[in-house]
């Protein structure tokens, strides 16, 4: 008996180094202390033991299932360290790049148009949106643009066929649809839905059909304001456009307006804008878009009386403020989207 | 359009301002100086005539000649000079020591190869003079040795080139921008006084050149003057007109046409002047061509006229594109003697359709098209006459021939001055309103708060009291609006859905590591075909395409992605995951429908290039981040249902892509997982792309603004059971899940809740029947009031594993 359990723990002794993981130790215990283990058998044989001898005996089982119990305990201790070494893995080098991907970002053209929106916004404008696909009456005729006015030509301006219809914009059966040319669209669509006070701006995208170039894109995007009331003034006009620029440029840019031409504002501007951060990348005075005071054909056109209310409205091509922003000297960059140029605005 | 400021001094004295001046009023008052040439030489103290005396080779370069030149003072000056366009006897342009030339070139003494030079013989472009450098400038008319250049070259100009809007063809003369600048500076306009006593010859007269003018089409043709002038001889133009006309680029052709286009560049009315013998039937014809005649114009292309194209016309065949350009036929040349002059008022629109149509503009349409002076033609044709006969000779005969009659322009607007002030926003006086408007030739009438102010023809654009306020502000000054605080106030608005959402979508997708791209909207008919051919894709073309590449309107914005994705790989750049918001078109039962719409593509490149390697993303990543998508616009897509793709799995790859949501049941549709392998291949991509989109009527979208009410949750623990269901391979795990959790919620029957149902393993293989796999669910229960004991929920837990095998296909795995 005493050899058998002697036997029993070199066996085990013996036996451990093989054992390394968990599956295995468990069997490996189980052959000592499970059931049919072979300490459970030396048990069983404590009957055919002498009386006189029991103590001894029995005490030395106990010694032996100790011994046992202490070498699976050091045996399960070293596999779970490696459990857990191999559940953690490798030390870290903390310099090593992550895998995983880098920072989403925005396009420049979203970000400029964020800022622009974020600006009025604070300011009480809200935005709002119309169809890319419109028809002549919103982009031409409300506009107060003349039926033979050469912006309205089949080279300038894509149309779709005659035929053609648009299941979500309707329009007068007599008339073309169209790629928006400008998003003042929006302000007719906006002014036909309320009364005043209106104060919009529509940012979004339009269409000329021109000749791609470093300075020329057939595809475009826009961001336009229109403010309608009571007793707005060119003096409010010129206002708004100076908190604008100086919250875009920096608090040193001083517009100034030209006096101009469009068929839907009178009087009209195209206004010009000068600051150091401008200066900077080579600009003196530097054309950014066009402004005035609506045209009272146009409050007519959407049913407003132009004796009793005034309003203003201004747009801005987001790519030429980027590129004047940024000093980028092609407007094809932002259709191309490589990321060498799309990560340098992140 | 070209201002010369010589040439505007004639009616406009601007001597005491600078050009910088000039060109700041004209920008300030609408009329934007693109570009400043100056004509004629810069002030050049120390460049005189020289004549060469002697020339002989440089001793060590071929291509010098050292030169002995006289420049008119005691000792004569040895220069070196590179030119090889000179002989000895040549008078040139000499800068001495001293001189400085344009570009703040210094001229110096200096040695070349060792040789002394005491100066440099010039060329024109060293002068300052235009762009010839080919050689020394050879003055052939032997100026006296020692003259100052400046002597010799009198005449300097300064041309602007301005942009006239195309409401103001009153300013595209000089007469017009000089009425601008006097109105701007409160100075005297100059016109020119008209000379000949005309009155009599032009009514009485016997010996007309023509019969008569027929003018056919006087809609197109409201007003008509032929004057004849016998016995002109023809030569080239004096030096002054040649260089007015020269300052403005007209090339000077001879003394009568250039009188003609002088005309039309001192008041923009262009006339025409025929020589009397080409027109046959000794009458002149207006009218509408006939469909496809011909006519050979002045740039020696035949054109093919259309029915609504306006012609002058003798009794055999037309003579000028009216309005536009004349015939090779009928043109005065260097053997005319006699001359009908016509001076025309046209309709403008007609004038634009024919140019527009034939591709061809002139000085002439570009006028007529915007609109001419409906009153400037009687003196414009006299002003030509006065200089043709003091210029060109001849005998004005009569009598003249009007056909129709000035249209009538009489304008009036009635005016409160106070109306000014109110569109300024600033104090303008009255006084200083009504200074501006007669400055314009605006007259004033009326009393104090009711003026009547009278339009002078040519201001067509002025018929309302806006376009008042607009000249009043103008010449005020732009500069004078005074700063000022920006007042609102609030509106309790939203901003458009549309563009909420989709800030919504790009805030989120470049948060989940996605930048965003921006393509055209336009792509290729071909493709639209590849990739959408359940639309009508002729239904999305133009009708007028720009470029071939650029033919139909885009009906997803994934294509503009993988576009990007394979510039970025060809040119390694790294960018594997982009999205893109924006409209895209669908084609439904034939109608187009615009939709926002919002795309993402991730690129798995067959190499990677990281150190350490990541699990690569599948169909449920592209699932994952297409229902927050959805979520942010308040589409429930699960619920909706994902459905595997039935069509275009030439773009999608089978079995690992699918669709949710309808056009016609709910308003926006979804598509998502991996893009056909071949495709990528074809797109030049090695790798696999996972890909989504959705695509929303912009009139369907909602944000779900309701405000949350808050619901109370329990505060026990839950019990939890968990069953596997055998079922068909093709069973949607979803159909299955609702079914259970349906069964399941009946068996709980309102004792505590069922909260939820969920897929936790998905097994087919080894131990199944063929065709079948095996889900596992995992049911959680909890109560509001106790925690759940196992006995309640083992009777639920029985009574469904009951229930599924009895009355489902399902079952239950042991």
């Amino acid at each position: 008996m005493e050899d058998t359990l002697k036997a029993l723990v070199s066996e085990a002794e013996e036996g451990i180094p093989s054992v390394h993981t968990r599956p295995e130790f468990e069997a490996f215990k189980a052959r000592f202390v499970g059931p049919n283990g072979s300490l459970k058998d030396a048990m069983r044989g404590m009957a055919q033991v002498p009386k006189e001898d029991k103590p001894r005996i029995g005490q030395l089982l106990n010694k032996t299932k100790q011994e046992l119990e202490a070498i699976f305990q050091a045996a399960l201790d070293k596999i779970e360290t490696t459990e857990l070494a191999a559940k953690l893995g490798d030390p870290i080098d903390p310099s090593l790049p992550s895998p995983d991907p880098v920072p989403g970002n925005l396009h420049p053209l979203t970000q400029v148009r964020n800022e622009i929106v974020r600006v009025l916004k604070s300011v009480g404008f809200i935005v709002a949106e119309g169809p890319e696909v419109e028809t002549e009456h919103f982009c031409f005729d409300a506009l107060n643009t003349p039926k033979d006015h050469p912006a309205r030509d089949l080279q300038d301006t894509f149309y779709l066929p005659t035929d053609a219809t648009v299941g979500n914009v309707s329009k007068h059966a007599d008339e073309r649809y169209l790629l928006r040319t400008h998003t003042s669209t929006v302000q007719i669509r906006t002014m036909l839905e309320q009364e005043p006070p209106v104060r919009i701006i529509s940012p979004g995208r339009c269409f000329r059909r021109d000749t791609t170039d470093a300075t020329h894109s057939a595809s475009f995007t826009q961001v336009e304001g229109l403010y309608v009331d009571k007793g707005v003034t060119v003096r409010d006009l010129k206002a708004i456009l100076d908190f604008l620029l100086k919250s875009l440029l920096g608090s040193d840019a001083k517009t100034r307006f030209r006096p101009h031409f469009f068929p839907y504002t009178e009087p009209s501007f195209e206004m010009d804008a000068q600051s150091s951060h401008l200066a900077k990348v080579g600009k003196d005075w530097v054309e950014l878009g066009g402004c005035g005071m609506v045209d009272p054909n146009v409050f007519t056109a959407v049913g407003y009386d132009p004796d009793v209310y005034s309003g203003y409205a201004f747009g801005f091509g987001i790519e030429r403020i980027a590129m004047i922003l940024y000093g980028i000297d092609d407007i094809r960059y932002f259709y191309q989207n490589d990321f060498r140029f799309l990560k340098q605005f992140s | 359009m070209l201002i010369s400021l010589s040439w505007l001094s004639d009616y406009v004295d601007l001597s005491d301002k600078t050009t910088e001046e000039i060109e700041y009023a004209m920008t300030m008052i609408g009329f934007e100086v693109e570009g400043i040439k100056n004509t004629g030489l810069p002030d050049l103290p120390n460049v005189v005539v020289g004549e060469v005396l002697a020339r002989e080779q440089h001793p060590d370069a071929d291509r010098l000649g050292v030169c002995e030149v006289n420049v008119g003072e005691a000792e004569t000056l040895q220069i070196v000079c590179g030119a090889s366009n000179y002989k000895v006897g040549d008078r040139v342009p000499v800068a001495k020591v001293g001189a400085r030339l344009p570009g703040n070139f210094k001229i110096k003494a200096s040695k070349l190869r060792g040789v002394e030079s005491f100066g440099m013989m010039c060329s024109p472009r060293e002068l300052g003079l235009g762009a010839d450098h080919e050689g020394l400038m050879i003055l052939e008319n032997h100026p006296e040795i020692g003259t100052p250049i400046n002597d010799v070259f009198p005449d300097s100009d300064i041309v602007l080139d301005i942009e006239v809007t195309p409401n103001r063809p009153d300013c595209l003369s000089h007469v017009g921008i000089a009425r601008e600048m006097a109105a701007y500076y409160g100075k005297a306009l100059t016109y020119p006084i008209l000379e000949t006593d005309f009155d009599g010859v032009r009514k009485t007269g016997e010996h007309g050149l023509i019969t008569g003018v027929d003018v056919q089409s006087p809609e197109d043709c409201p007003n008509y003057y032929a004057h004849s002038i016998k016995g002109v001889k023809m030569g080239s133009s004096p030096d002054w007109l040649k260089r007015y006309l020269e300052a403005v680029d007209q090339r000077p052709i001879n003394n009568v046409v250039d009188i003609t286009n002088f005309v039309l560049h001192e008041f923009g009315q262009p006339l025409h002047a025929f020589d009397a013998s080409k027109i046959k039937g000794n009458k002149i014809v207006v009218r509408k061509a006939s469909e496809g005649e011909k006519i050979v114009t002045l740039d020696d292309k035949e054109r093919t006229l259309k029915s609504n194209m306006l012609v002058i016309a003798d009794a055999e065949k037309p003579l000028v594109i009216a309005g536009v350009m004349g015939s090779v036929d009928a043109g005065v040349d260097d053997n005319t003697v006699d001359i009908v002059l016509e001076s025309a008022y046209f309709d403008p629109s007609g004038i634009r359709k024919t140019s527009r149509t034939l591709g061809l503009s002139s000085d002439s349409s570009y006028r007529f098209e915007r609109g001419v002076d409906p009153k400037g033609a009687n003196f414009a044709a006299l002003r030509a006459i006065d200089l043709i006969l003091e210029i060109a000779g001849g005998e004005l005969v009569g009598p003249y021939i009007q056909a129709g009659s000035e249209p009538s322009t009489e304008q009036e607007i009635n005016l409160n001055p106070q109306f000014i002030r109110d569109v300024a926003g600033f104090d303008i006086p009255d006084q200083k309103i009504r200074e501006i408007f007669e400055a314009l030739e605006c007259r004033v009438t009326g009393n104090e708060n009711e003026w009547v102010v009278h339009v002078p023809s040519w201001r067509g654009d002025l018929y309302r009291p806006a376009d008042l306020a607009e000249e009043a502000i103008r010449m005020f000054g732009t500069d004078q609006i005074p700063d000022a605080p920006v007042t609102v106030a609030g509106l309790i608005q939203d901003d458009a859905n549309t563009a909420t959402l989709n800030e919504r979508f790009s805030t989120y997708l470049a948060g989940q590591h996605f930048q965003e791209c921006v393509h055209y909207s336009l792509r290729s008919g071909e493709e639209a075909k590849q990739w959408f051919s359940r639309f009508s894709m002729d239904a999305l073309k133009l009708a007028n395409p720009f470029t071939s590449d650029q033919t139909h309107l885009r009906v997803s914005l994934i294509p503009g992605l993988l576009d990007t994705l394979k510039l970025n790989f060809a040119r390694k750049t790294g960018m594997e995951r982009v999205f893109e918001v924006g409209k895209v078109f669908h084609e439904h039962n034939g109608q187009i429908f615009e939709m926002v719409s919002v795309a993402f593509a991730i690129f798995q490149p067959d190499k990677s290039s990281s150190w350490k390697s990541r699990e690569p993303a599948d169909f449920y990543t592209s699932k994952n981040i297409l229902n927050a998508l959805g979520q942010l616009a308040n589409l429930k897509l699960d619920e909706v249902g994902y459905k595997n793709l039935a069509w275009g799995t030439t773009i999608w790859q089978e079995g690992h892509s699918a669709h949710v949501g309808s056009f016609a049941d709910n308003g926006f549709e979804a598509i998502l997982g991996m893009l056909n392998v071949n495709l990528v291949k074809d797109w030049d991509l090695d790798g696999t792309v996972l890909a989504g989109s959705i695509e929303i009527l912009p009139e369907k979208v909602t944000l779900g603004h309701d405000i949350v009410k808050f619901k109370p949750f329990s505060q026990f623990p839950p019990a939890e059971k968990d069953l596997a269901l055998v079922v068909d391979e093709f069973l949607h795990a979803e159909t299955v899940r609702r079914e259970l959790a349906k069964i399941t919620k009946r068996a709980v029957n309102n004792r505590y809740e069922l909260e939820s149902v969920t897929v936790f393993d998905v097994y087919s293989g080894g131990g199944l029947p063929a065709g079948k796999k095996s889900l596992a669910f995992n049911m959680k229960f909890r109560s509001n009031d106790r925690t759940l004991t196992d006995k309640e929920v083992g009777e639920v837990f029985s009574a469904v594993q009951k229930e599924i095998e009895s009355s489902t296909p399902y079952l239950v795995r042991s």
